[in-house]
């Protein structure tokens, strides 16, 4: 039962930052395509603004890996 | 790298300030700088003024302007043909062509009117002879010799037809017939024919339906039905021939006098960029100043050109850039052969300060490194190798295209060197088929190890970044900042050796002194940078941690090979496996090449190059002539 709940937990510490991850980037994705549009010079800065909120689900991914490594 | 400048000053007498102009112009070296301070010392500012053109040059530019202006609107005229070159100097003949241009215009406008208005009119008269097209064997098919009344109509679409006879007959009761037909654009037209007596019944149908009557001339109103289908074409005919004409008159003009007045063109911009030029030269009583900015390797070649040019009468001097003019400083950019594919990613970001670095180096150095880290694989890197080679042979004209396989090709060739340490070929099929085995890590298996691993590269890049930083701080003076990167560097460069002692127990790792250095750092770092600098000092471990994507998006492409690999394997068929296994491996090795790419770019545009680039430089504009 407690592997069940650590793999559970693993699989929420990944997910849950993957989905406010997405979220996030659905946001600034189609603010930044709207920028573009009018300056396309800004394509670096948009690269960035969206890959910010990635590290988020890399933190989760870290998390879920030492979650499986105490199984 | 960002090529050295030099902050140059030129003198000399006021008359020979267009030439002067004209010639750096030609050499394409020089960028003006309109802004005196930091050139003069600030006692001599007020000795020296901008530069007014005097009376007779501002009359001269206001000519060269109006004179443009007419070429200009005679060109809109004309064809856009190609044209010889013309060997004519315009400056002798100046006040011919400039009343000539005149003339010109006049008839040119003429005849654009005269096309204009013939084409309005084939136009309409082509359309009616396609509708008559139509009519003509419908109106033959009833008689059209005959004293019946015809009406052409437009039909909204086939749906309509039907209602529109049943209508049609229960309004004449019968004493009409309608008949249709489609022309090429899809358009229905009908030919309704009836007797003199139902005409007016008719006509108030179709005003009351809302059915368009086709519309013909008022001139052809008069002849009968099926006699102006024939004029129709007479009258096509001759406009055409007419429009011809003048078109013709046109091209032949345009022969004769494009090359003339676009090389007049040319002459006219070259001299009117020259007073624009102007705008950036200041004077004292005899002499004109222009300060500007330059390549330092080219200062001794223009000095040369300048004295060959002027007899020595025009003076090129160096002068000292000081600490307060490097924010504009302008910015020019140059990388050897093998660099030079990688500007195509440096572009994406905002030109760096000239005391700055330039990206393009640390992009050539690492991003084909952790590309290779995160695809790892043999046969991808084969396969991307191979598209690489196959794009710059077949696009060698297409810059960017081709500096984008350039970069594949080389982040081909550290994929196949990871691919060789971590012993895998499209996934784990080299091991099934050729026994291959890892030289160093299985990457699907040693998931702490591999984060470890990945953590470690972060770590050297983020402290190299870190390190760069203080040095780029020195530079400018600002030691206080130079100082908070230190402490930055030394804490993380301890708590890395802190969990190395943990991880790794030896004698002389001794984790307490070591931790207590840190606290004594983070508590130097406050008195430093403030409150607010233990942030940045997570922000950098954020940025480390930052760097575990090497190690995860490397395990999707491992996890999503072997997947490939089993499936291909449960099929129980060669063909089938083979096909299957390739589709998987072939959508494995697309996400193959745009994840990394986008992460490896990521990591240097967020994690290190905040640690000591500074962007927003001034672009090196010089003062060049307009490419033929």
């Amino acid at each position: 039962m407690e592997k069940v709940l650590l793999a559970f937990a693993a699989a929420l510490a990944v997910g849950i930052p993957a989905l406010a991850t997405a979220w996030a980037q659905s946001r600034i994705g189609s603010a930044g395509a709207g920028t573009l549009a009018e300056k396309p010079e800004l394509t670096g800065t948009i690269i960035i603004l969206i890959a910010i909120p990635e590290t988020m689900v890399i933190l989760g991914f870290v998390v879920a890996a030492m979650i499986l490594v105490m199984i | 790298m960002i090529i050295k400048m030099s902050k140059v000053e030129i003198v000399g007498p006021k008359d020979q300030l267009l030439e002067v102009l004209n010639l750096l112009r030609g050499k394409g070296v020089f960028h003006p700088e309109a802004e005196v301070h930091g050139y003069v010392p600030t006692e001599d500012e007020g000795r020296i003024r901008e530069l007014l053109l005097d009376e007779g040059a501002v009359g001269e530019k206001l000519f060269f302007e109006k004179f443009r202006a007419r070429i200009l609107k005679l060109l809109d005229c004309l064809p856009d043909l190609p044209s010889r070159t013309a060997s004519i100097r315009p400056l002798p003949i100046i006040d011919i062509l400039y009343d000539l241009v005149a003339k010109h215009l006049a008839s040119c406008h003429e005849w654009n009117q005269q096309r204009q208005t013939l084409r309005e009119e084939c136009e309409t008269l082509a359309r009616y002879v396609r509708f008559w097209s139509v009519l003509e064997p419908l109106v033959d098919e009833v008689g059209g010799d005959s004293d019946l009344k015809f009406f052409g109509v437009t039909i909204r679409s086939a749906a309509e037809i039907v209602p529109f006879k049943a209508l049609l007959e229960k309004q004449t009761r019968g004493r009409c017939r309608l008949s249709t037909a489609s022309i090429e654009d899809g358009t229905i037209i009908g030919l309704i024919t009836t007797d003199p007596e139902m005409e007016p019944t008719l006509r108030q149908l179709l005003t009351d339906e809302r059915v368009p009557e086709l519309n013909l001339p008022e001139a052809l109103d008069d002849l009968p039905f099926w006699k102006k289908s024939a004029v129709l074409k007479r009258l096509l005919r001759e406009r055409s021939s007419r429009l011809q004409g003048v078109v013709d008159k046109l091209e032949e003009f345009a022969h004769h006098w494009l090359p003339v007045y676009r090389q007049a063109l040319d002459w006219l911009e070259e001299r009117l960029s020259l007073y624009q030029a102007t705008a950036s030269a200041y004077e004292t009583r005899q002499c004109f100043i222009i300060h500007g900015w330059m390549t330092s390797c080219g200062v001794d070649d223009l000095r040369k050109d300048l004295n060959a040019a002027f007899s020595g009468q025009v003076l090129i001097h160096e002068l000292e850039i000081h600490h307060e003019d490097l924010d504009r400083v302008p910015v020019l950019m140059q990388n050897p052969l093998y660099f030079k594919p990688f500007e195509l990613f440096a572009r994406l970001l905002p030109l760096p300060k000239y005391s700055s670095y330039d990206p393009t180096p640390f992009l050539g150095l690492f991003f084909p490194l952790l590309f290779g880290m995160i695809l790892g694989d043999i046969g991808y890197g084969l396969i991307l190798g191979l598209i690489a080679a196959l794009l710059i042979y077949v696009f060698p004209e297409r810059r960017n295209l081709s500096d984008g396989a350039k970069i594949l090709g080389v982040s081909a060739a550290y994929t196949m060197l990871f691919g060789i340490l971590f012993g895998e070929l499209f996934g784990n099929l080299g091991r099934h088929l050729l026994g291959l085995h890892p030289i160093w890590l299985e990457r699907g298996q040693a998931i702490l190890p591999m984060i470890c691993f990945a953590l470690s590269v972060g770590t050297a890049h983020i402290l190299f970044g870190l390190g760069l930083g203080i040095r780029y701080e020195i530079r400018r003076k600002r030691h206080r900042e130079a100082l908070t990167k230190g402490i930055n560097l030394l804490v993380i460069f301890l708590i890395g050796l802190t969990l190395i002692a943990e991880l790794v127990p030896h004698p002389w790792t001794v984790t307490i002194p070591l931790l207590a250095t840190v606290l004594t750092l983070v508590s130097m770092l406050v008195l430093v940078g403030g409150l607010l600098a233990p942030l940045e000092l997570l922000k950098n471990f954020g940025n480390i941690i930052s760097y575990v994507r090497l190690m995860a998006i490397g395990l999707c492409s491992v996890l999503l090979a072997e997947v490939a690999n089993r499936l291909g394997g449960m099929t129980g068929n060669v063909i089938a496996g083979f096909l299957v296994a390739g589709v998987l491996h072939f959508f494995n090795l697309v996400l193959g090449v745009f994840s990394p790419t986008v992460h490896a770019l990521r990591l240097h545009y967020v994690e290190f190059f905040s640690k000591f680039l500074e962007l927003g430089g001034r672009r090196f504009e010089p003062l060049s002539k307009k490419p033929k």
